[in-house]
């Protein structure tokens, strides 16, 4: 009975304790609040100031909308970026107070169609009087790889670690293909469905950027008064294509094929060189006595300086046209 | 209990038979009880169990109970906790995406050309390089309005800046901004090669480099060996296109009275070539390069 005594009393102890435990009231809970004034007091004692997520978003769209007036500006969209620094000061240089730093940077994004990857290092020598950056070594990937002009393009802007020469030569390139591919969708009659900037928020820099696309090429073949030839001008290739060929429905076997290609010569130059291709029945090249089909790639040649390009390509569908009624 | 209290008395002793009787009596009482207390105690024990075993019932109950209650105080707190982890997350994502967008905004200056904003448009900044090194930049300020206008820039003035923005402002800006960009790359690109000459390669040069601010039309006397025997010649570099480092134009003449030799005019010939073809640093560096060549064929 003892050990039964002592066994209730032990209960009865518990049962006392425990019942304190039920009753108190959450102690943590208290220190919740409190940490959560804490972390607010970490915000607010933050360098930049009180940050609420509210006022970052509107800091990072407004950002955002500067990165799209950039992009619309140069025509280059740069997607990704990261950056490394390595410093390569010796004590030497330390005590001569020249600085030397290498920085390895990557960068990504592209030009309308054509996606580039770039890597490159930069080092700089600080020394008392000047600063001197070079670019010590550049490696680009492109895409797409069909565009064959640009392979060479690419090691030569390599070679010489001209990055620069590298966005200047791309932008052209890209302007003279959009212009090319415009030109052929416009004979053929092809409507051109440029893709609209994303609409951003309105802030300043949006109205920027709405301002600023005034200012960027007028797209010719948006003139309802441009006569098309659909039956005429065929593009086996597409429109993105270097070749265009005009055709006449009623005469096959004659066709004409101008290959428009785009070169970028040894100083980063974007120039376009077109040829004239013709194919012509054997017969009919027996026919010709004067020679007009021998002679009229180089005929092409001399229209195209005194009547530049569209003109030049629409005065041959129409004679090929014309040829046809007669 | 009053029995415990009779008992615990028990100890005095009182003298005489009556004592001894009493003693007895209680002797008796006593065993008698003790036949009894089996029972009594029996059921006090079994009331004390029934107590016990309601008591540990209680108790595990409360033990329940008070667990449960840990638990929710520990889950709200948990919950508190994520609540502000979430919202840290969430700003640490936002701040992170800030970070990288004010990267990217950095690194257009790589394109050459990059910008701000500003309250009236947009201060364009074009930079410059030549064979890497990255060189000055220049800037142009624009004013967003119909028509685009240069509201100020730090172009040089022998840079055709009024024919560029003539032609492609207004309707092109990004082939005017690009075409600047050739323009002001091909000069600093001249510049330099300039400098590197006068600065690199000064023992070569019989006399100053003459140049004009452009760039573009440099007139020297020059000799292959500075130390050598070889004839001073003068060149005459011009370049006509201004969107290139290399030169459009070369003459290379000898100044002297006497004829040239035809190892001297191949020599000439040669020279202009790589004048054509090599940016004039380079040129002199080959030059520095034979003349360490010679120099090595002598001692051996």
């Amino acid at each position: 009975m003892d050990s039964q005594l002592v066994e209730a009393r032990a209960l009865e102890a518990e049962i006392t304790a425990l019942r304190r435990a039920c009753v108190e009231p959450p102690a943590p809970g208290e220190d919740t609040s409190r940490v959560r004034k804490s972390f607010r007091e970490i915000y607010q004692a933050d360098s930049e100031g009180w940050e609420l997520s509210k006022d970052l978003r509107s800091h990072l769209g407004h950002l955002e909308s500067e990165l799209q007036f950039l992009s619309t500006l140069t025509g280059i969209s740069i997607r990704h970026y990261s950056k490394k620094t390595e410093d390569l000061t010796s004590t030497e240089m330390t005590e001569k107070s020249i600085k030397k730093v290498l920085q390895r940077h990557r960068l990504s994004g592209n030009c309308h169609m054509i996606t580039f990857q770039l890597e490159f290092q930069l080092l700089e020598i600080q020394n008392e009087e000047s600063l001197s950056s070079v670019i010590t070594d550049l490696s680009i990937i492109m895409e797409p790889t069909e565009y064959s002009e640009l392979s060479e393009f690419v090691s030569r802007a390599e070679e010489r670690r001209d990055l620069f020469m590298f966005f200047r030569s791309l932008h052209f390139f890209v302007e003279w293909c959009e212009y090319r591919k415009r030109t052929f969708k416009r004979f053929k009659g092809l409507s051109l469905t440029t893709p609209l900037p994303p609409a951003p928020s309105t802030n300043l820099a949006h109205f920027m950027t709405v301002i600023l696309s005034w200012t960027l090429a007028a797209l010719p073949s948006q003139n309802p008064h441009y006569e098309k030839y659909p039956e005429a001008v065929h593009l086996s290739e597409g429109a993105s294509s270097s070749c265009m060929g005009i055709r006449n429905p009623s005469r096959p076997g004659f066709e004409l094929v101008i290959v428009w290609r785009i070169q970028i010569d040894e100083e980063g130059k974007v120039l376009p060189k077109l040829d004239l291709l013709t194919k012509v029945p054997l017969q009919a090249l027996e026919l010709d006595k004067n020679g007009v089909i021998e002679t009229a790639p180089l005929s092409f040649r001399t229209l195209l300086g005194v009547l530049g390009i569209e003109a030049t390509l629409e005065s041959l569908i129409k004679s090929l046209h014309t040829e046809a009624s007669n | 209990m009053e029995l415990a209290n009779t008992l615990s008395q028990d100890g005095e002793s009182r003298g005489g038979v009556l004592a001894h009787l009493e003693r007895l009596e209680t002797q008796v009482s006593r065993s008698r009880k003790k036949m009894e207390e089996p029972q009594s105690a029996q059921a006090e024990e079994s009331a004390l169990g029934t107590r016990i075993h309601e008591l540990r019932r209680l108790r595990d109950k409360l033990r329940a109970e008070v667990k449960q209650h840990q638990a929710s105080v520990k889950a709200s707190t948990t919950n508190v906790e994520s609540d502000q982890t979430s919202e840290i997350t969430e700003q640490e994502s936002l701040k992170r995406k800030r970070e990288n967008v004010k990267a990217i905004l950095q690194a257009y200056r790589f394109t050459g050309i990059s910008g701000k904003l500003t309250s009236r448009g947009a201060c364009v900044c074009i930079s410059t390089a030549f064979e890497g090194n990255l060189l000055g930049s220049y800037f142009v300020d624009l004013v967003m309005r119909k028509p685009l206008q240069i509201h100020h820039h730090s172009i040089p003035v022998f840079i055709p800046l009024e024919e560029i923005s003539a032609k492609y402002l207004q309707t092109n800006v990004q082939h005017f901004l690009f075409t600047l960009c050739e323009y002001l790359n091909a000069y600093s690109g001249r510049k330099y090669q300039a400098d590197r000459l006068q600065s690199d390669f000064e023992a070569f040069l019989a006399g100053p480099l003459q140049r004009n601010s452009l760039c573009n039309l440099l007139s020297f006397t020059y000799k292959a060996e500075p130390e050598g025997q070889s004839f001073p010649f003068c060149a005459r570099l011009l370049y006509k296109d201004l969107t290139t480092t290399l030169p459009t134009d070369v003459t290379v003449t000898y100044q002297g009275t006497d004829a040239l030799s035809t190892t001297q005019e191949e020599q000439r010939a040669a020279h202009e070539n790589l004048f054509f073809t090599k940016p004039l640093h380079q040129v002199f560096t080959s030059f520095a390069r034979k003349g360490d060549k010679l120099d090595m064929s002598l001692v051996s």
